[in-house]
């Protein structure tokens, strides 16, 4: 006669049960180390990505504008726009670029019916919707058909469209810029990114107070100039953007003799500039990560093996009455699977509702994801598994005497 | 008719890291179903060790022990689990219950281990459990107990699954006078029902209840046959 597999694992559960406390206290021990393994590792992958986001949103790390060197002080009054004829001559030295987009920009009355709303205003090319990745939410961007027209079209943001026509569809209506009325035929789509700066709660809203036209029309119907005070480029990617930038600089250098009037950046090289400084930071996290991690571990295998006197000498009495490894085995192991596995699912959902309260306060979206609750859970339940089975094992392998004696 | 124990030239020695104790060196014991053994000896002279080798609660380092005439040494592990839960009761002088289990989950661990449903455990611990007269103490736990009373626990546990041995080491050690007789009284009982009784004691009193007494001295047999 012999118990059953199933009958040893009702005693398994029946065990845990019976002493309620140290089971409670185990699964805490698991709990803050899940927890806080889940908890560090998203805040630092979560304070990475937001860096890495705002990038994105800005046009991706291919991207590379020329602006105005206010640093320089331009002492012998070079030029400090680029002309149509400049802008032409540019494009056809870097073909390698994938698009361009030089823009004109004023801040001009829009008005419709009675309405007015103040903003910025942009003559721009098809290319800068490529360049900065956003597109219409209604109706059509700018065209090469409306630049070689040079079209009285106009392309709203969100936010202007809120200002003028309310709940109205603005596509079709005229407004008015400038004593010209512009065709509305399109909105672009709504941006937004949870800010971090307290008063503002969308970094990116003030892309959504501007308007654009094209940039011909904006030269030859409206100022009259050819000024263009700012470029935009995307490179192939990201890998090739800071040699076109060289390429770039060279090109414009040369064609204001030397003198840097424009500055010329590459968004891949700023980043890497951010994460050259970030890398204390990084060092720094990737530590509190691995401490976390350790922290957790040996919080769960210090819990468990606090036992193992007790425990052994429990394991020389159950033998000394008859149990067989196997039942010893199978006792210990259906304890330590319950407890690590409600402490591990606990401490995930602990784990997740911190963070949820951690992200909310300091502004950032802090999402765990998939593969940090599976690190925190392999770390805690497996060291959990480990510490409990291991030191039972070897115990169940002591004849009863050894077990009993053991200190 | 052949002994229900036969050692023959049993020898035990510990190993502690390079040096080696001698515990047994070379014993020779009879006993037959039925008997009611009192093993004697000053302390350190190997009786404590004797006794786990008869429990099969640990293995000889050389000789023989014939258990109902088959050789332990030749048994399984697996067999030897099953001799120590339904042949043998081990009483110790420590108790050694489970401190977060109440009488009554104590009293049925070898029970479970036997494989017995859950209303056949509960009827027969409650029955040893009445033997041993701690009926109204079924609840409890070894802590809430006194030292007679757990070593009573201790021994309804050796008994619950009527072994024909019972093997108790120094039972009434760590007892008072009172209690201690007490116990033995039980031990006397359990021999008259027809359990094999040894029993390891300093107490000649004890001695006196039993049919044989077996010296040992630094680990071998004294005057093995007189009674
Ligand atoms: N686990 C052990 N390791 C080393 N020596 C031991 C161990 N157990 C007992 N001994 C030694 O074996 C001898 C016999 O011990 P034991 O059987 O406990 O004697 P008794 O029970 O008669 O007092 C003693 O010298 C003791 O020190
Ligand atoms: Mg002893």
């Amino acid at each position: 006669m012999a118990i059953s597999l199933k009958e040893s694992i009702v005693f398994g559960f029946s065990d845990f049960w019976s002493r309620k406390v140290r089971s409670l206290v185990t699964i805490i021990g698991i709990i803050l180390g899940t927890m806080s393994i889940i908890v560090v590792l998203s805040l630092v992958n979560g304070i990475n990505k937001q860096t890495l986001q705002w990038m994105m949103e800005r046009g991706g790390l291919s991207k590379i504008t020329v602006r105005r060197n206010w640093r320089y002080d331009n002492p012998n009054k070079v030029r400090s726009y680029f002309t149509w004829k400049e802008i032409k001559l540019i494009r056809s030295l870097i073909p390698e670029a994938k698009y361009m987009n030089p823009q004109k920009r004023y801040w001009l009355r829009h008005s419709y019916e009675d309405k007015e709303y103040n903003c910025s205003i942009y003559g721009v090319l098809p290319d800068f919707s490529k360049i900065e990745e956003w597109d219409t939410e209604d109706g059509r961007f700018i065209s090469e058909f409306d630049i070689n027209q040079s079209n009285d079209v106009i392309v709203i943001g969100t936010k202007v469209k809120e200002e003028l026509f309310g709940n109205k569809n603005p596509i079709g209506q005229f407004i008015t810029v400038h004593e010209r009325r512009l065709h509305v035929i399109g909105i672009m789509k709504h941006r937004y990114m949870k800010s971090n700066n307290i008063g503002s709660d969308n970094a990116l809203g003030y892309l959504n107070r501007r308007t654009f036209v094209p940039l011909s029309t904006m030269i030859h119907k409206g100022t009259g100039d050819d000024n263009i005070s700012s470029l935009a480029l995307k490179a192939q990617d990201a890998e090739s953007a800071p040699e076109l930038r060289k390429k770039l600089e060279a090109i414009i250098l040369n064609l204001r003799h030397g003198e840097p009037v424009f500055m010329i950046e590459s968004a891949q090289e700023e980043a890497e500039e951010m994460a050259q400084s970030q890398k204390t930071f990084q060092i720094i996290f990737f530590i509190i990560s691995i401490i976390s991690l350790l922290v957790g571990g040996i919080v769960i295998a210090n819990i468990m093996l606090a036992s193992i006197q007790e425990r052994t000498r429990e394991i020389g009495i159950r033998l000394t009455v008859g149990a067989r490894r196997r039942d010893i085995f199978i006792q210990f192991l259906v304890q330590t699977v319950l407890i690590t596995f409600i402490g591990g699912i606990l401490g995930t959902l602990v784990g997740l509702s911190l963070l949820k309260m951690v992200s909310g306060y300091i502004n950032i979206e802090l999402i765990a994801e998939l593969s940090m609750v599976l690190i925190a859970l392999t770390v805690s339940v497996g060291i959990g598994l480990l510490a409990g089975i291991i030191p039972a094992i070897l115990a169940s392998k002591l004849n009863p005497v050894e077990a009993l004696r053991y200190e | 008719m052949a002994s229900l124990i036969e050692v023959n030239d049993l020898t035990k020695e510990y190993k502690m890291g390079k040096i080696t104790v001698p515990a047994l060196n070379g014993v020779d014991i009879d006993i037959n179903e039925g008997e009611f053994v009192a093993i004697m000896g000053p302390s350190g002279s190997g009786k404590s060790t004797l006794m786990h080798i008869l429990g099969c609660l640990d293995t000889a380092t050389q000789g023989e022990y014939i258990l109902n005439r088959e050789k332990v040494s030749h048994i399984k592990k697996k067999k030897l689990a099953s001799i120590r839960n339904q042949r043998i009761g081990f009483v110790f002088q420590t108790f050694n219950l489970l401190p977060h289990l109440n009488v009554q989950k104590n009293v049925e661990l070898p029970l479970m281990y036997a494989g017995y449903s859950k209303r056949k455990r509960t009827e027969l611990a409650k029955k040893v459990i009445a033997e041993v007269g701690l009926t109204d103490r079924r609840k409890h736990k070894p802590s809430e107990l006194s030292g007679g009373q757990r070593q009573r626990v201790a021994i309804a546990r050796a008994i619950v699954n009527n072994p024909s041995i019972i093997l108790a080491d120094e039972p009434t050690g760590n007892l008072d006078t009172n209690s201690g007789s007490d116990i033995l009284t039980i031990f006397s009982e359990l021999n008259l029902k027809g359990h094999t009784v040894i029993i390891v004691t300093h107490d000649a009193a004890v001695a006196k209840r039993a049919n044989r007494v077996i010296h040992i001295v630094d680990g071998l047999i004294e005057n093995g046959d007189i009674s």
